[in-house]
């Protein structure tokens, strides 16, 4: 009852909204969204540096990093996230109302917006939108957000500028399920989309005409291998304070540069003008070698990605052979795990490894998620006589070479392995066999290919310790639930578990899913809090450092504001424009 | 006709080594741990049902024979087999690569041939002397320095000078630009790929050619017409190249398959769009089909230079012509 009658609030909050809004709209004048950034001045190019070629301009399956940095570019989604206050704000949803449990959404949408190829955006394509990225036929890796409760969520046509987004089940953050999700033509993609043929639209050979968006810049010219050229769409719904509209760059270009040296050579030479993701010893030639170069180079601080170390802790076959259970019988004690995260240097790999330029991590959420980081951790600095105390009293003893014995005489040795074409990560898998033998225990690093590492942790669970990453997207915990939950893919140590095996375990489960349903954010942020702590003392994962986010930027840039967030540089794209003369790189 | 059977038998073999490479590859990229979909499981936001899903369409669960058995039959259809990644068919990935791999390849052939004769050839005549121990010296520096280090000095020169771009085929305003000054713009960019393919094979041909006018130069038609006084020059590129010019043809088939593997180290630090960056993004990201096309491509290349090369000695080399040949 109760929840009907504020239900019925919200729907009156609704329409006061609306019958507000309406008044304007006879005109049938275009709502443009009025932007807070500087005025800007028109023309010129930014040249971007990619790491490798996209694979597709279809942003229902897009999985490639490449492919989502110029998807971004060419679409728009209903409410984005601001990539500087972590807050939604109206993006193709002017406005929109939730009802207080969080369940039902109402968004209003822009009047007389068009599409990048000037045909009209209406609740039509939101609808379509939403049927394509939720059909399992389209197999869209974006479907798995939109089913909230185990259910897709209901998104019904109020009238021609309003829709109601029903979920099944209360969600916390329901507006971030609108964020990164781009609304899609109809007009252009209806047929295609009732013969199934969807999924192979708009690949890499795709003429330019056939694709249309909402983003700031729609595709002019693709040169297999080497460059994608985005221009201006003149349809675009944002304008500055002046009434001028944007985006004020003429063109965007993405160019592909595959090795991690050429980048920084490339940016260097001032054939390019953006290059984030630079690894810690590039942006210290490059600072080094600035000289009267027309570049500023940025740290970011401290990003959302953390690298840790964790064990192998899956449940054994009964007929595994005896040296594998009893290292799994070692990884399985709180001491022993303990005793090696006293015994890791962590300010070494942030002086060595990173030159300075990364936080040691004692937590898994890094300091430079400010929304969710639990300050109140403990920070035990290393010990190595701390270490030892920790393995003597779990009955571990040494023989009279110095080699850690377990309590059946037995060596303790390990291998860490980790994934080739990371050197970071090989370099920290080298530091911990250095950290480690100074407790007799004797490590070896292993380097695998990237996708037979991945087989090794989640099909085969062939290994023993590994050194791995996690990170990126926006922060929020409710895109880490398959890492926490104990019944997620992504649960490393021990994925897919039926029941949680242990009891902490349990209590993540249930934080965590309490913290997925309620709207009030000092009460989730206290559950991410103790999940936290429990991550913390349990040590399923060994949290060890965040690299800080690097980036070069070309100088005279207007609007600059790069965040930490994806996108870095590039979150405001449609606002940036050169100062005092009219184009970026190669000219 | 023992021209054309000549011809028959060699491209016969050809495709005997095609179909078995085209196999070998296929073999060994399925047997390489992990799927396409494996760069999907980091990310916690993708269910394991729906990477399931996405492993079922495109058939990387069904068995090696039938995999390969679909590639070959999608050659008929001019296909090349089906990109996962790319969401299209193979061919017109692999098309214009093959094109820009080419484009590279070819003049540092003709280039480091055009250097090595003379060099090799002067080395020999002098053997022993000042010319012949500097060239050695060289070349045995060169051919210790790896690929990838000749690659990024290069890279380095040019960024120090500014005369060179940084890497790439054009530039950005390519499509601007008048016919002539297109042309400039892509020989300014491939000169540094070119020069480092040149430089990888200069040291092999030069002490091949030096080692083969060697012997003839010793041989007593040499000694008699150099008595009857033939000079020295016509003596070394008439007479003796002519006779030293057999296993040097060989060479030359042979020398397209280590020029391919190192354009491909080439073209992926120089961002050259050619099949090297292609081939190395589709091994890592499991792309069965891109991976075994692009090899099978090469060895095209591979077999062709050979075939070039047996034409060539087949004019050159009269025992050929009477039917010595298997």
């Amino acid at each position: 009852m109760t929840r009907r009658a504020l239900w019925m609030l919200a729907a009156g909050a609704l329409v006061c909204t609306y019958t507000l809004s309406a008044a304007p709209q006879t005109s049938a004048a275009p709502e443009w969204l009025v932007t807070r950034a500087d005025e800007g001045r028109s023309g010129g190019q930014l040249v971007v540096i990619e790491r490798a070629e996209p694979r597709t301009l279809n942003p229902v399956i897009a999985v490639d990093a490449p492919s989502k940095d110029v998807i971004a570019r060419t679409t728009a989604d209903l409410i984005h996230f601001d990539r500087e206050t972590q807050q939604p704000q109206p993006a193709l949803a002017r406005s929109w109302t939730a009802s207080p449990d969080g369940r039902h959404f109402t968004l209003s949408l822009r009047r007389g917006i068009r599409f990048s190829d000037g045909e009209p955006f209406d609740a039509d394509d939101v609808l379509f939108s939403f049927r394509v990225y939720q059909d399992e036929k389209v197999g869209s890796p974006q479907r798995d957000q939109l089913i909230v409760g185990e259910k897709p969520m209901a998104v019904r046509k109020i009238d021609e500028y309003t829709v109601q987004v029903d979920l099944a089940e209360p969600y916390a953050v329901g507006e971030r399920l609108f964020d990164s999700l781009a609304m899609l033509p109809r007009h252009l993609l209806d047929r295609p989309y009732t013969e199934g043929r969807l999924p192979q639209l708009w690949g890499l050979g795709t003429a330019p005409q056939a694709i249309a968006g909402l983003g700031p810049f729609r595709l002019r010219e693709h040169v297999v291998g080497q460059r994608m050229v985005l221009e201006r769409n003149p349809f675009y719904w944002k304008t500055d304070r002046a009434g001028h509209h944007l985006p004020y760059l003429d063109r965007v270009v993405f160019t592909f540069v595959p090795s991690e040296d050429a980048q920084a050579v490339r940016f260097q030479s001032g054939d390019a003008d953006v290059t984030t993701r630079l690894s810690a010893a590039n942006f210290d030639v490059l600072f080094r070698d600035r000289g009267g170069r027309n570049y500023d180079l940025l740290d970011l601080g401290p990003g959302l990605d953390y690298t840790f170390l964790f064990f192998n802790q899956n449940s054994l076959a009964a007929d595994a052979p005896a040296p594998v259970a009893r290292a799994r019988a070692w990884f399985r004690q709180l001491a022993f795990r303990q005793a090696v995260s006293l015994a890791i240097d962590r300010e070494a790999i942030v002086r060595l490894v990173y030159k300075g330029r990364a936080v040691p991590l004692w937590g898994h959420v890094p300091p430079g998620n400010k929304l969710w980081v639990n300050r109140t951790l403990a920070k035990p600095p290393r010990s190595v006589e701390q270490a030892r105390a920790r393995l003597r009293m779990a009955g571990f003893s040494w023989n009279a070479a110095g080699m850690l014995m377990d309590r059946d005489g037995q060596p303790v040795a390990f291998t860490i392995v980790t994934n080739t074409g990371n050197t970071e990560r090989n370099q920290i898998a080298t530091i911990i066999q250095d950290d480690l033998r100074q407790l007799g225990i004797a490590v070896n690093v292993a380097a695998l290919e990237l996708r037979a590492l991945l087989d090794r942790l989640l099909n085969t669970h062939d290994y023993e310790a590994c050194v791995l990453g996690l990170g990126g997207s926006d922060g929020d915990p409710s895109n880490e639930m398959n890492v926490w939950l104990s019944s997620g893919g992504t649960h490393l140590w021990n994925p897919g578990q039926p029941q949680p095996g242990t009891a902490w375990e349990a209590e993540i489960d249930t934080l965590m899913r309490r913290q997925l349903v309620i709207r009030d954010m000092q009460e989730r942020k206290r559950l991410y809090d103790r999940v936290q702590a429990l991550v913390a003392e349990n040590l399923p994962i060994i949290s060890l450092v965040s690299p800080n986010v690097l980036v070069g930027v070309t100088k005279g840039l207007g609007n600059l504001r790069p965040t930490i967030f994806d996108h870095h540089a590039l979150w405001n794209v449609e606002e940036l424009f050169w100062r005092g003369r009219p184009s970026g790189a190669a000219r | 006709m023992p021209a054309v059977r000549y011809l028959c038998l060699r491209i016969g073999h050809g495709l005997l080594v095609l179909l078995g490479v085209s196999l070998l590859s296929f073999l060994l990229a399925a047997a390489a741990p992990g799927t396409f979909a494996d760069e999907l499981r980091l990310d916690p936001r993708v269910s394991p049902e729906t990477i399931a899903t996405l492993q079922a369409r495109y058939g990387a669960n069904r068995p090696v024979a039938e995999q390969y058995v679909l590639w070959l039959r999608s050659i008929g259809r001019g296909e090349f087999g089906f990109s996962v990644i790319y969401n299209g068919p193979v061919g017109p990935l692999l098309w214009p690569r093959v094109r820009n791999t080419l484009l590279l390849t070819v003049p540092a052939t003709v280039f480091a041939w055009l250097i090595a004769v003379p060099i090799g050839a002067w080395a020999a005549a002098g053997r022993g002397g000042w010319l012949d121990r500097s060239t050695t010296a060289v070349t045995t520096a060169l051919a210790g320095i790896p690929e990838i280090v000749l690659g990024v000095g290069l890279l380095f020169i040019a960024v120090r000078t500014g005369y060179f771009p940084t890497g790439g085929m054009t530039s950005l305003d390519f499509d601007d630009l008048a016919p002539w000054q297109k042309m400039r713009d892509v020989v300014s960019h491939f000169f540094l790929p070119v020069a480092a393919l040149a430089l990888i094979s200069l040291p092999v041909l030069v002490r091949h050619v030096r080692a083969s006018l060697g012997e003839v130069l010793r041989a007593p038609f040499i000694q008699a017409a150099r008595a009857a006084g033939v000079p020295e020059r016509r003596l070394l590129f008439r007479h003796a190249l002519r006779v030293g010019a057999n296993p040097l043809i060989s060479l030359a088939g042979l020398s397209a398959a280590g020029l391919l593997s190192a354009s491909l180290v080439i073209e992926t630090i120089m961002s050259w769009p050619g099949l090297g960056p292609l081939m190395l993004d589709a091994v890592l990201a499991r792309d069965l089909h891109v991976v075994v096309a692009a090899a099978t491509c090469s060895t095209v290349l591979l077999i062709a230079g050979n075939l070039c090369a047996d034409g060539l000695l087949y004019l050159a080399d009269p025992r050929i012509r009477i039917g010595r040949f298997s």
